[in-house]
């Protein structure tokens, strides 16, 4: 069919980041979406270059900037958008020269190897990348000694990678690498990681709660929620979802926090509860997991996956209370 | 995908496929954990073992793996589930549960790196102590196709292996060099009585007949 043929010649096996699609990614359905979404993402810039003329700082984030960061923010204004709404501007400006200084210090060969040996396998298949590499050497070297506490934790190649291809910036991919690490998701990649196995906890409390027949299924098959949910957690969905999903995904966290981080997790497992009642070993299920669900739906309609996530009732008030009593776990 | 079925999951009702005929099959179920440093090739062990394949730039292992492959030696179905961790220190936290209740574990170190051996030596060691008594081990030192680089001599690693009562080989995720010989290896050493399959199966973990019967293209034929 024409649309078939058309879609192949105007989407190349590339997409707009430098990642390789995928051999199964569906075209067809994309360009379905893409025709109406890019008329809405022509429509947003014009919106946000009125919000920028009025509001340059982002220094106050209302309901209504709150709207529109939920509705996406355009590519060329997403790293400085991401570097007010954040705060990460600001503690840049207070240190200017903090990262130089960083990059001019002398480094620890055991952080420098952990961190060699995580270049070539990231985002191997981006080809704007090879020329990356050592940018994001810098961005990581210079973060693993400003935070010795971290240091380099597998994972944060993702993100770090990520925001460079973003920003194309190394200082701000520092900046915002350390607001994520610190202020979003503090003490999930440090050595012992305990936030980390605190959240995955209290994720399965929130799963028992709101659909608790999925939770026994998953149990009874016997995969632990740390296999499926960690990196999901720890790479904040970077090399887990798509990249425009976990673009549209990190708007939301930079101006509202860790707990778009929850939402997203809740959404997967909701939004797929027919297909993981569905599984009936424990192979089947870790399959939909890794491959089945990052497929479909999710790659070729980030829009829809986002207004779901936004309709899942969580408060605030619940994680906390949740955080409290799950602080100590490590057997999720 | 051929290999999504061949991993489990999707293999169809497939009773009538049972090899030799006229014999019964049993069906064993182990859980096998691979151990080891960050980069000597664990990720890609499995992916080699389970879909034949090896990447020059294998993603990072981030929390942990899960996949299935099967086996058969005589006249048992092998199949193991294959929990992959991830190599760097701070996720040490996380291994116990993934060893907990394995029948095997592989403990993988890099020949071209001795530090990789003796964080080997040191998941032996944690394994004799805190995984089932009866865990069978095998060690594996990988990327046997630079042997012209090596740094552990095949002879060290062999002698502290027949020490340890530990099953050995060189391998090569990128050659296929002795993978499947491992895992077949640690076949062969495991006990297939009735109800192996059983045997340390994690909690609430049942095998329904429709499971147990299943077969794969990758053994019998
Ligand atoms: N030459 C060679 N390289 C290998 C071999 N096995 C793995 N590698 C490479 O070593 C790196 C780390 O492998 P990976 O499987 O991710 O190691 P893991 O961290 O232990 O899971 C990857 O770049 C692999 O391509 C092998 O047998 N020979
Ligand atoms: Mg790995």
């Amino acid at each position: 069919m024409d649309l078939a043929a058309s879609s192949t010649s105007r989407f190349s096996d590339v997409d707009e980041y430098g990642f390789k699609r995928s051999d199964n990614f569906d075209y067809r359905n994309y360009e379905q979406f893409m025709s109406g979404y890019l008329k809405t993402l022509t429509k947003r810039r014009m919106k946000w270059e009125a919000i920028l003329q009025r509001n340059a700082d982002l220094t106050t984030i209302d309901s209504k900037l709150k709207r529109y960061i939920r509705k996406g923010i355009p590519g060329p204004f997403r790293a400085d958008v991401w570097m007010k709404i954040s705060g990460a501007a600001k503690l840049q400006q207070r240190s200017p020269t903090l990262y130089r200084n960083l990059l001019g210090a002398h480094y620890e060969k055991e952080i420098c190897d952990s961190i060699t040996i995580d270049l070539p396998r990231t985002f191997p298949d981006n080809i704007h990348f090879d020329t990356k590499k050592e940018r994001l050497f810098n961005i990581l070297v210079a973060y693993a000694h400003h935070n010795r506490e971290v240091g380099y934790c597998q994972g944060l190649n993702y993100i770090a990678g990520l925001l460079l291809i973003v920003t194309d910036d190394e200082e701000k991919s520092f900046w915002l690498l350390k607001h994520i690490v610190e202020s979003i998701v503090p003490q999930y990649h440090t050595k012992n990681m305990a936030n980390l196995l605190r959240d995955l906890a209290v994720f399965k409390e929130m799963i028992m709660r709101r659909a608790p027949q999925v939770n026994r299924h998953i149990e009874n098959l016997g995969l632990p929620y740390t296999v499926i949910a960690s990196k999901w957690f720890i790479c904040i969905f970077a090399e887990v979802l798509p990249v425009e999903t976990v673009l549209r995904i990190w708007d939301c966290v930079f101006a509202e926090g860790y707990k778009i981080v929850f939402r997203v997790a809740l959404a997967l497992f909701l939004t797929h509860k027919t297909a993981i009642l569905g599984c009936d070993d424990i192979a089947a299920l870790a399959n939909l997991f890794r491959e089945k669900m990052m497929q479909g739906d999710i790659v070729t309609d980030c829009h829809s996956f986002i207004e779901a996530m936004f309709k899942i009732r969580l408060k605030r008030s619940e994680l906390e209370a949740l955080r409290k009593v799950c602080v100590g776990r490590n057997n999720t | 995908m051929a290999t999504t079925a061949r991993s489990g999951g999707n293999a169809s009702g497939s009773t009538a496929q049972r090899p030799n005929g006229t014999q019964q099959n049993k069906n064993c179920q182990f859980k096998l954990v691979l151990l080891g440093e960050s980069a000597v090739g664990k990720s890609s062990l499995v992916l080699r073992f389970v879909k034949g394949q090896f990447h020059e730039y294998q993603e990072s292992t981030i929390g942990a793996a899960f996949l299935t492959q099967t086996i058969c030696i005589e006249d048992t179905v092998v199949k193991f589930e294959i929990w992959d961790t991830a190599g760097q220190e701070r996720y040490h936290s996380l291994a116990p549960m993934y060893y907990r209740g394995a029948q095997a574990a592989i403990v993988v170190y890099d020949i071209q790196n001795q530090d990789s051996f003796q964080r080997a030596k040191t998941w032996v060691k944690e394994l004799h102590k805190q995984a089932s008594p009866n865990i069978v081990i095998a060690l594996a030192g990988n990327k046997a196709d630079l042997s012209n680089i090596r740094v552990v001599e095949y002879e060290e690693a062999k002698q502290y292996a027949e020490e340890n009562g530990l099953l050995f080989m060189e391998t090569s995720a990128k050659t296929g060099m002795n993978v499947n010989d491992i895992f077949l290896a640690i076949a062969k050493k495991l006990p297939k009585n009735d109800g192996a399959h059983n045997q340390g199966a994690p909690a609430g973990r049942r095998l329904n007949d429709n499971e147990n019967n299943r077969q794969t293209n990758n053994c019998c034929k």
